[in-house]
């Protein structure tokens, strides 16, 4: 009503403020169809790399030192965060330089199904020899013999790979031991070890409430599934059995905390 | 005469002494030795004296023997492992087999191997929820029995090459290196130069179960503790000098809450070198000394002399040794830290 | 013993000394200058005859002063106490507490198993003592030492009778006190003769034919005692600063007590500091040729979160080469010169910082920043906490010289 009265200036102001708005509006689009360009491009890479891990069922993302961090420094977990978790879910590890390039520190990440577990670092001297000098790696993972047998004086890469290897599966095993542990109450665990290299489990069978053995046995460390499945049953024609016998199989081939779903499912145990 | 004999009665008259009152209960239950009515029967506000009575009453009617009562021992040790001296012994040169040495092979052996070389010895062997292996061991010889009131308890972690010891005396030792040696599928076993009072502390330290510290892309400046800042302009200043020793000597010794070792000790037959001293600096013969380094908690009283200053930072190799290579003793000489002494096992 | 070195012995610095004296509540400052020393060499003898009031003085207020001090009334009594009192609370004292230990020493070891009673010399050495200074005490003779044991005993039984130091494991009753000189302990006649305390007693329910056993020992002394100070004190004054007890603690405080009524004196905790403790640690280090130390041995405490605690061991041979290798070059010709040769210092500080510097090259750490609590070798030992054990006879002399200084400086005048 008082328009007129508040004056001619207020008014210009006003519209000076719409014509502002219009221009960031503007800036903003644009700025969005920018992003989203680079979206699409990522998503593209990101399929190629998840075709890639399948294949070839790597561990550890051999991708170069510079690719690897440069994908890391555009990929916003924000707006990217499945191409971000890929990328740290893979379990890669980081480099970085130290003292002047005379010594390195690495940090190897480890994941399991898409839970990301423990980090383990390793800081290295570079001169005048490649020598490991300080790291929070248990004991139980042979770091020595490793770094012998994969000549870590002359390729560092492979060596650290081979490392990562071992890191990721015995922080897989870990992860799932902890799951049968956790939602798996009916099945007693009645041995492991710290590497968790072993695995023997007391299951029960439902109705008859037999007693079954099963004793898991990963000798291959690099792996988190076993190398070697063995029953044993007061019922000595239990483990022989057709059921039992893809029971086996299963647990060749699954991670044992989804094998025990199925199991479950299927009526073998209790 | 009962089935509990002199020896059974001491033990259990010192176990009754040791343990407190109100942890009595939780052992006697977990030990499961006594029926439901004698764990009712038992009136934990009464005297130690008075319990003791009770307690040597219930095992003569359960017709318990001193093997019995060292379980139960066994039980409280297990849960209180931070009382005695623990010892660490270090397995060298693993064989092929080393690593898949499961637990029921391993007792079996340990327990064939030790019963050959020593006539009368007395074996538990106990795996407790973390993985570790616990073996007490009562000893004894060709013509006495095993002596339950010293007992030796072994702790150790398959798969890995460090074993506990209390009191070893120098008479068991071979005996049991031999022994462990066998068993585990190894070559050779040293002493590893660390102890301590608490086993969890040495655990911890061995097996890199504490907050390491390293260097990173993207440091971000470590946990401030609640201190008051008394001088502006003494704080500003000194804020980068002091936030870079804070770096340091987590680096070197770690963050956080650190293993408690109680003490480290130098042996020191280096040289004597003093610009000021044209004497002693010209002397051959090395300046003996022994250094001991002790505190309630002996990592985090170093960590704070290097970050407040009291110890120069970079932190000097010697004392950032301790959680690097997880030794307490060391022998320092010119031509850099002596060898640990090597002990194969004998050969019988 | 020899005269020469006696003679020789270095001049303490005189300067002109500061005594605050309280007269009707009202501070007069006294400066006594002495009369030049340095230029006179009298034969100590005579220069303690002296009595100290032939010093030139500033004359008023003089002469009531000094008529004040003869006086043994306890108006006088009361006045000298509230000067102790007054002094010592004051955060500065001046006069003797201003004055620093001794900076050179002598280092002849003496053998005084011939002049001391074995079983007293047995009972000094091999044993551990508490240290206290005390102040000097009114009218302590030694004439009397007898009266004083009987009224020492019964003043301890009295109390514990009180219930005033009630014990429940090993109650007793029956204390035997006796109190003793110590002669041949001491070196020249201005000290007062050490005195020596025992406590005997029987545990209530010992049968008839026990002997009663020694259940408190302690010992008052003054050894090479700075005749300046000594001088200074009127007549009815006895100097024995030094205070050494072992047993119970109620016993002790009895006994302190009973001190302080009956001899109007103060006890008060006597820390061996760092510069003495360095002091006991070169003299120790230098007797290594005469008789082994075995080791040498200092413990250190760093203020760190929390406390560090750091035992610095040194080989015997090594410790005594590195001693031998800071000292001043040697003036003397003649060998028993040579082994009786003064300390300074300076050497001291050089020896410290020789061991200092060792450890530094190896743990990068300043053992400055800590402070040294306890030295100890086959000669003895002793601990900030003011706990002296001397282990070895002929060196008992060097260590309570010392100790006695130390004791003199807690003076609160």
């Amino acid at each position: 009503m008082c328009a007129l009265s508040e004056g001619v200036l207020s008014h210009l102001s006003l519209l000076e403020v719409q014509a502002r708005s219009r221009k960031s509006r503007l800036q903003q689009q644009s700025r969005v169809m920018e992003l989203k360009a680079k979206v699409e491009a990522l998503k593209t890479q990101r399929e190629q790399l998840k075709a890639q891990i399948q294949t070839h069922q790597v561990w550890g993302l051999m991708v170069a030192e510079c690719d690897f961090r440069s994908l890391l420094a555009c990929c916003n977990p924000l707006f990217f965060p499945a191409l971000f978790y890929l990328l740290i879910s893979s379990g890669g590890y980081d480099i970085i330089k130290t003292r002047k390039g005379k010594g390195a520190c690495v940090s190897i990440a480890t994941a399991y199904e898409d839970v990301f577990l423990d980090t383990f670092n390793l800081e290295i001297d570079l001169k005048p020899t490649v020598k490991i000098n300080r790291h929070n790696i248990p004991p139980f993972i042979p770091l020595n013999n490793l770094a012998e047998q994969n000549n870590m004086q002359t390729d560092l890469r492979v060596f650290l790979d081979t490392l990562s290897q071992h890191l990721n599966a015995f922080a897989g095993r870990k992860q799932q031991l902890k799951l049968v542990k956790e939602k798996h109450k009916s099945v007693e665990v009645m041995e492991s070890n710290v590497l968790c290299s072993l695995l023997v489990l007391l299951f029960t069978v439902p109705r008859e409430k037999t007693a079954v053995l099963c004793t898991l046995d990963y000798t291959d460390h690099t792996r988190c599934l076993p190398t070697r499945v063995h029953l044993e049953s007061e019922d000595k024609q239990l483990p022989d059995s057709p059921q039992w016998e893809k029971n086996c199989s299963l647990l060749m081939e699954t991670p044992v905390h989804k094998a025990l779903i199925t199991m479950k499912k299927m009526g073998s145990i209790v | 005469m009962g089935s509990m004999d002199n020896t059974a009665k001491r033990l259990l008259q010192r176990l009754v002494r040791r343990i407190p009152s109100q942890m009595l209960k939780t052992t006697l239950d977990k030990w499961s030795r006594l029926t439901a009515a004698q764990r009712q029967s038992m009136d934990y506000t009464e005297s130690k004296w008075a319990l003791t009575e009770k307690l040597l009453a219930i095992c003569e009617e359960n017709e318990l023997t001193v093997k019995h009562i060292a379980e139960l021992e066994m039980i409280h040790v297990i849960e209180n492992p931070n009382l005695g001296m623990w010892y660490v012994f270090q397995l060298m040169d693993p064989q092929d087999d080393a690593h898949s040495v499961e637990l029921t092979q391993f007792k079996e052996q340990f327990k064939s191997h030790l019963s050959e070389l020593i006539r009368h010895v007395s074996i538990k062997i106990k795996k407790h929820t973390d993985e570790a292996v616990w073996i007490r061991i009562a000893w004894g010889d060709t013509f006495s029995r095993p002596n339950h009131l010293k007992p030796t308890y072994v702790v150790h972690y398959l798969q890995t090459p460090y074993v506990f010891l209390t009191s070893p005396t120098s008479k068991q030792k071979p005996l049991l290196s031999q022994a462990l040696v066998l068993s585990t599928r190894y070559q050779a076993i040293k002493d590893a130069n660390l102890s301590g009072r608490k086993l969890t502390a040495i655990r911890d330290l061995l097996m890199k179960q504490y907050l390491q510290v390293f260097p990173t892309k993207f440091p971000s400046p470590l946990a401030e503790r609640n201190c008051v800042v008394s001088n502006l302009h003494i704080e500003k200043e000194q804020a980068g000098s002091a936030a870079n020793r804070h770096q340091m000597a987590c680096e070197a010794f770690g963050d956080g809450i650190l293993p408690q070792l109680q003490s480290a000790v130098y042996k020191l037959e280096t040289k004597f070198r003093d610009h000021t001293n044209k004497t002693m600096t010209e002397r051959d013969e090395p300046f003996k000394c022994v250094v001991k380094f002790a505190s309630t908690n002996l990592l985090e009283s170093l960590r704070h002399s290097a970050s407040s200053g009291v110890a120069s930072t970079p932190v000097t190799p010697l004392l950032s040794s301790v959680p690097l290579k997880g030794k307490n003793y060391f022998v320092i000489t010119d031509n850099g830290p002596g060898p640990s002494s090597q002990m194969k096992p004998s050969q019988k | 013993m020899c005269g020469s070195a006696y003679k020789n012995r270095p001049q303490p610095n005189y300067c002109s000394c500061v005594v605050p004296v309280w007269v009707n509540e009202r501070p007069v400052r006294e400066i006594l200058t002495c009369q030049s020393p340095r230029t006179t060499r009298t034969h100590p003898r005579t220069a303690r005859r002296r009595p100290p009031w032939s010093f030139s003085v500033a004359r008023t207020p003089t002469d009531s002063i000094m008529a004040q001090r003869r006086s043994k009334n306890k108006s006088y009594r009361q006045s000298y106490r509230s000067c102790l009192g007054a002094a010592s609370r004051l955060s500065h004292t001046p006069g003797w507490t201003a004055r620093r230990l001794n900076t050179s020493r002598r280092t002849k070891s003496h053998n005084i198993t011939e002049k001391v009673n074995p079983e007293d010399l047995a009972l000094l050495v091999k044993t551990e003592w508490q240290l206290s200074y005390v102040t000097p005490l009114y009218q302590f003779r030694h004439t009397q030492l007898r009266s004083y044991s009987r009224q020492l005993s019964a003043f301890i039984t009295a109390e514990k009778q009180q219930g005033l130091a009630v014990e429940v494991e090993g109650a007793q009753t029956s204390f035997r006190v006796s109190f003793s000189a110590v002669q041949g302990l001491g070196e020249t006649d201005d000290d007062a003769e050490t005195v020596l305390l025992q406590i005997h007693s029987k545990p209530v329910f010992a049968g008839k034919d026990e002997a009663q056993k020694l259940v408190w020992s302690g010992w008052l002394t003054c050894i090479n005692g700075n005749p300046e100070y000594l001088h200074l004190l009127p007549k009815d004054f006895t100097c024995l600063p030094l205070f050494g007890s072992r047993g119970a603690e109620n016993l002790t405080s009895l006994v302190k007590s009973w001190f302080q009524q009956t001899f109007d004196c103060c006890f008060g905790p006597l820390e061996i500091n760092q510069t003495c403790l360095q002091w006991l640690a070169a003299l120790w280090t230098n007797c290594h040729i005469e008789s082994s130390i075995q080791h040498l041995k200092m413990i250190w405490t760093l203020p760190v979160e929390p406390p560090l605690q750091i035992t610095y061991t040194v080989n015997s041979q090594d410790v005594w080469e590195l001693w031998n290798s800071v000292r001043n070059p040697s003036l003397e010709s003649r060998e028993e010169e040579e082994a009786a040769r003064s300390i300074d210092i300076e050497e001291v500080t050089r020896f410290m910082q020789g061991l200092k510097s060792h450890f530094y090259r190896h743990f990068r750490l300043d053992l400055s920043a800590g402070r040294l609590s306890q030295v100890s070798s086959a000669l003895g030992s002793a601990k900030f906490s003011g706990r002296i054990k001397m282990s070895n006879s002929r060196y008992v002399l060097t260590t309570l010289t010392l100790l006695t200084e130390c004791a003199l400086l807690k003076m609160p005048i």
